[in-house]
């Protein structure tokens, strides 16, 4: 009861937020006069537990998903998603685009300054966007990669050029790339900036506080533009601090002693106590990421031969893997690499769904060189994927595959499988994009820096560069299916196996706390029952 | 005196030398490449090489060595590769943490080993020194980050009411209460290896000193038994003590890096076991060196300071 | 010609060997207690296979997590792994890695300390930096960082904590020659020309044995701790082959849900193994040298 009401007022409160960043674009919906059964509280604070720790503050540099959990409280970004994968109104509305795809033009918020005082404008989005696209060392360069000119148009319109028509274009300005950070402020950070990014961001939240693997703290920021669809000014809360805790443990047990009031993160292994826990609400959606086995496809490797991919997808029992494993359940069996919340998801797409030992049996002796006996690279010292490991080791052995678990090194196993010199698989999860693109292209494109798999397969390339160039969203889906359709089944890249779950546990006073796909908070419409 | 110091303070520089030399070697050895790790999720292949540039990564070892080593020697041991803080600054604002450990991990293990220590030296054989002889035993057996998951267990799950937190940290400064919470665990963790150690140096030093004939004297003089042991033979039984407690101080951080690991507290020694494996080599070279440097320090201190107590010492010989 | 005025090793025929280690261990009750100990873990370890109710690394599902019972004497993991067939099996990473490391640092140390007390001068001044260096490293970060280096593997973990145990016996090899070089017979044999390299190995070598198989017995132990602490950061054997402190490491995330079975059965283990070498080399302490009984 308690959970559905919470939610309600968070999806309605979301909703207004939109309306109000639209301010008079789009006609109104029946938001306008749903949040009137709860009166939110101003006023206390949330703090929040990620599971580890943040490298960089700077949407430039930062290479890891952590980072976005503090970057979403301090930072605006042009556009932003609904937990329905919508794109929606944020610092501009949304952009108008031209007939060839090639040219969008952004009508910006003219009331937003930044934490420092200065003003929100085009040439600020100019100043931003050229920095994440032209800076050598900037980790934005590939996202980037389809403008070609960014161009003041007055001070509250941008348009930015593309050097080809790119339909995912939009869907990365809602994260790092589209964030918007003062100049002044960064300029004035020099190195230092990646830690200490006070005052950079026109956030609803102003970072106070930066205590490197213990605490970050955020005091409200009064001149946020955002409202409640009751006409309420947000955000609610007076303060969020946001902690990293790596050990699942001591997070639990820090919500449990109200240390800690809210977490995304919690071990499979201890849903079944939270969900019990009467002082606490546990939410969880599916998420848009995926977990995967990446098989070295390189020739002279062992996985150069498909079938023996394809014995191993018949092999294994991924509701086992899913129920028993480490997750306990928790997150969503996969076969292909789209999740549940992205638009070309197809729920009836179920290849391998039961284990069939006898047709991996099969393939193996297909092929004809014996047994089929791999290697799977293991992270050293991660107990939950050696758990995983060991299950599924334990599970291919029914169908006479030997699976012999590597422990290396994190760094190693990437520089192995960056190299394509990882002998037989190595797991890898990717924390997904809200467009299928992002889940998609940089993974099975020939040639792609993120193609571990160093797959290549002419008909997926194809399929994948229309994906781009088409705008119409069913056609979209209809060109995405097709190339799963290959790179899962036909000549696989990768065994998808599951799904993320996107978490979202809080104290039973916490309201208006919404779980994302993309399992980042966003505190804005949080609030703290008096 | 001041010679003698000053030849050791003269023979450090090459050991420390060879320390950093040492580190800076083996951590490249290791067959990962971090700027792939430091990219991150996007992979660009311009972006991976000016991020090779930038940390300097694309030049020759030796000249990756004598430029950290320039700049070391004015005191800037470079950035961390992954949060870009100075590693300076990285290690001193994490020193408080550590030390508080070690020093309360020390204050418990000394405490308890010059009360249990004395009273099985005096009622030898008996059934306290039976028991001081097992605790010893057990205490160095005992391998540390169990001993502290057990503790876990026990204070923070098994006991209701949430006694003590599992783990985490708050500095002194924020909250003192919380602070003392949640530094117990840890420290007696740390504290139960070393008091073995130091258990049975006050206890043999003890009984050592009962043997000398100015203790026989005093008790011929019909001194009470406590005078004995409390003026006489404890003073001089300390000295060992000393230098062993000298010795831990210079140990801190190695005593802890097990520890804070387990308890997750942000101190010197989880910065190192965490930068190790994620191949982050500035602060790697940063935290071996500031650690060799007080090993070193910390030992000529606790030399010196023997020669001070222990008038029967002389620094003429050779430093066997 | 210099054997029959020198003190060397008498040789011993059989029957008196095995009566005067009788007569040794008669004397000593603590050795007969320590030397017990570790017959039963060297047992256990060489018979693990037989002993072992079940096969360590059979995943069994449906008997996950299972309390401890009469089938399961310390209970199931997260796989279903029988516990105590894991603890059994464990013992022969401890016990190989104990021995393997030691025996390196203990022919390296004792190699160079022997070097650098009887030659002296340069090469004395330039080994014994560089043992300090190795010295002034905190062992465990050098300990991991030589694991990293080389790869999470058990062969590379003996091989760092060999490296680590360098030090401690070249320190001490090193004071005990320097202390027996200018005794008599030494000082005899060198001026009758007795070779260097015979000298230091027939002479000196045995002079010095006793603390050295003290100190060895008790860098066992310590070998032993290390290995675990290694394997509980990850950097120990390949699983799924058991080894004792990488057990704990991978159950440890249990202890919360009160699941502590899976790692009381190898802590106990490693407190067990730790204890025996300790208490061994303290017993032989005692008993090899009769001024450290006294006093103590």
């Amino acid at each position: 009861m308690a959970r559905t009401f919470s939610r309600a007022i968070a999806f309605f409160a979301v909703l207004a937020i939109l309306l109000a960043a639209c301010s008079g674009t789009t006609s109104p919906g029946p938001a306008g006069s749903a949040a009137t059964g709860a009166k939110a509280a101003y006023g206390g604070s949330v703090t929040f537990a990620m599971n580890s720790d943040i490298s960089n503050m700077d949407p430039m540099l930062s290479g890891l998903f952590v980072d976005r959990h503090l970057m979403y409280a301090m930072y605006d970004s042009l556009v932003r998603v609904t937990p329905k994968g919508e794109i929606i109104p944020w610092l501009s509305a949304l952009p108008t685009v031209s007939a060839d795809g090639k040219s969008y033009t952004f009508k910006l918020r003219t009331d937003v300054k930044y934490h420092d005082g200065t003003t929100f404008d085009a040439a600020s989005v100019k100043w931003n966007l050229d920095r994440y696209r032209l800076t050598k060392e900037s980790l934005r360069l590939g996202e980037l990669a389809p403008v070609d000119s960014v161009t003041v148009v007055d001070p509250s319109t941008v348009r930015v050029d593309l050097k080809a028509p790119s339909a995912p274009f939009l869907s990365v300005l809602v994260d790092r790339s589209g964030m918007m950070l003062s100049q002044k402020t960064v300029e004035a950070g020099g190195a230092d900036f990646t830690r200490k990014a006070f005052n950079a961001g026109s956030g609803p939240f102003i970072l106070t506080e930066a205590v490197k693997d213990d605490h970050y703290s955020f005091k409200k920021n009064p001149d946020w533009w955002g409202k409640a669809a009751n006409g309420d000014k947000l955000p609610y809360l007076d303060t969020v601090i946001i902690k990293p805790i790596t050990d699942g443990d001591v997070r639990l047990t820090n919500v449990r002693t109200g240390q800690v009031q809210a977490t995304n993160a919690v071990t499979g292994k201890d849903v079944p106590t939270v969900k019990a826990d009467s002082s606490l609400v546990y939410q969880e959606i599916a998420g848009i990421g995926y977990n995967s086995l990446v098989p070295n496809r390189a020739p002279g490797f062992t996985f150069n031969e498909k079938r023996y991919i394809q014995a191993v997808n018949l092999a294994m029992d991924r509701a086992e893997l899913l129920a028993k494993g480490p997750a306990q359940g928790v997150g969503a069996v996969a076969y292909g690499s789209y999740a549940p919340s992205h638009f070309a998801y197809d729920a009836s797409f179920k290849p391998f769904e039961k284990p069939d030992v006898a047709a991996a049996k099969k393939l193996v002796a297909d092929v004809g060189k014996g047994p089929l006996t791999f290697e799977l690279l293991v992270s050293s010292g991660d107990a939950a994927t050696l758990q995983f490991a060991q299950l599924l080791q334990s599970q291919l052995a029914k169908a006479d595959i030997t699976m012999n678990i590597k422990t290396l090194l994190f760094n190693e196993i990437v520089t192995l499988q960056q190299q394509h010199k990882h002998p037989g698989m190595t797991l890898i999860g990717w924390s997904g994009r809200i467009d299928p693109d992002g889940n998609t292209y940089d993974f099975n494109y020939t040639g792609r820096p993120n193609n571990d798999s160093a797959y290549s397969n002419k008909d997926v390339d194809a399929l994948l560069d229309q994906t781009r160039t088409a705008t119409d969203q069913a056609k979209r889906k209809d060109l995405f299916l097709k190339a799963q359709q290959i790179f899962v089944v036909d000549d696989p890249s990768r065994i998808f196996y599951s799904y993320n779950a996107a978490q979202l546990l809080t104290a039973k006073s916490i309201q208006g706390f919404q779980d994302f796909p993309d399992q980042l908070p966003r505190f804005e419409t949080v609030w703290v029952q008096k | 005196m001041t010679t003698y110091i000053l030849r050791r303070l003269l023979l450090m520089i090459p050991v420390a030398l060879l320390v950093t030399v040492g580190i800076f070697i083996i951590i490249r050895i290791a067959p990962g490449d971090p700027v792939l790790t430091y990219a991150g999720e996007d992979r660009d292949p311009a972006t991976i090489a000016a991020v090779r540039a930038e940390l300097g990564l694309d030049q020759p070892l030796p000249v990756q060595y004598a430029a950290w080593l320039s700049r070391a020697v004015q005191g800037d041991l470079g950035r961390s590769f992954q949060t870009k803080q100075r590693v300076v600054e990285a290690i001193t604002e994490r020193i408080p943490v550590t030390l508080e450990l070690g020093l309360a991990a020390i204050f418990i293990s000394v405490t308890l080993a010059l009360l249990i220590g004395t009273l099985s030296a005096i009622k030898r054989n008996s059934f306290v020194d039976l028991l001081t002889t097992s605790i010893t035993l057990a205490g160095v057996s005992f391998p540390n980050f169990y001993l502290g998951l057990l503790l876990i267990l026990l204070f923070a799950y098994v006991i209701p009411g949430n006694l003590l937190p599992p783990g985490g940290w708050t500095p002194l400064s924020t909250d003192v209460g919380d602070n003392l919470r949640r530094l117990i665990l840890p420290a007696i963790t740390v504290a139960t290896a070393s008091l073995a150690v130091n258990l049975r140096q006050v206890r043999s030093s003890l009984l050592d000193v009962f043997g000398q004939d100015y203790v026989r004297t005093a008790r011929a003089k019909g001194l009470r038994e406590r005078a004995v042991v409390t003026r006489h033979a404890l003073k001089n039984a300390l000295i060992p003590v000393v230098t062993i407690i000298g010795i831990q101080i210079g140990a801190i951080i190695e005593g802890a890096i097990i520890t804070e690991t387990i308890f997750f507290i942000p101190g010197i020694g989880r910065l190192a076991v965490q930068a190790i494996p994620s191949q982050d080599y500035p602060i790697v070279q940063g935290v071996v060196l500031v650690s060799a440097l007080s090993f070193m320090l910390s030992t000529l201190a606790v030399d010196v300071l023997y020669a001070f107590l222990d008038p029967r010492i002389s620094f003429g010989g050779s430093e066997a | 010609m210099s054997g029959a005025t020198l003190p060397a090793v008498l040789p011993l025929g059989r029957q008196d060997r095995v009566s005067s280690i009788r007569y040794f261990l008669r004397k000593n009750p603590r050795m007969l207690v320590g030397v017990l100990l570790l017959a039963m873990l060297v047992f256990v370890a060489a018979f693990a296979p037989f002993i072992a109710p079940y096969d360590p690394v059979k995943v069994n599902i449906p008997d996950q997590l299972l309390p401890p019972s009469f089938d399961h004497l310390l209970g199931t993991d997260d796989l279903g792994r029988d516990v105590f067939s894991r603890v059994l099996w464990g013992s022969r990473v401890s016990l190989s890695v104990g021995i393997i490391s030691v025996s390196i640092g203990f022919i390296v140390g004792v190699s160079v300390g022997l070097l650098a007390g009887y030659l002296g001068g340069m090469f004395d001044l330039l080994a014994m930096r560089v043992i300090d260096a190795l010295l002034a490293f905190p062992a465990l970060v050098l300990a991991i960082a030589i694991t990293a280096a080389l790869g999470p593997q058990i062969q590379n973990a003996m091989i760092a904590i060999g490296i680590v145990a360098i030090p401690g016996y070249a320190r001490l090899t090193r004071g005990q020659v320097l202390s027996v070089r200018s005794r008599d017979f030494i000082v005899a044999a060198r001026t009758v020309g007795v070779p260097p390299l015979r000298i230091v190995l027939r002479h000196i070598f045995p002079n010095i044995a006793n603390p050295l198989v003290v100190q060895a017995t008790l860098a066992t132990a310590f070998a032993i701790l290390a290995e675990a602490a290694l394997s509980f950061l990850g950097l120990g054997p390949q699983p799924p082959y058991p080894s004792w402190g990488q057990d704990i490491n991978y159950s440890q995330r249990y202890l919360a849900n009160m699941k502590w079975w899976m790692s009381a059965g190898p802590g106990i283990a490693i407190f067990i193994a730790v204890f025996t070498f300790n208490f061994l080399g303290d017993a032989l302490r005692d008993a090899l040298d009769p001024r450290l009984r006294r006093s103590g």
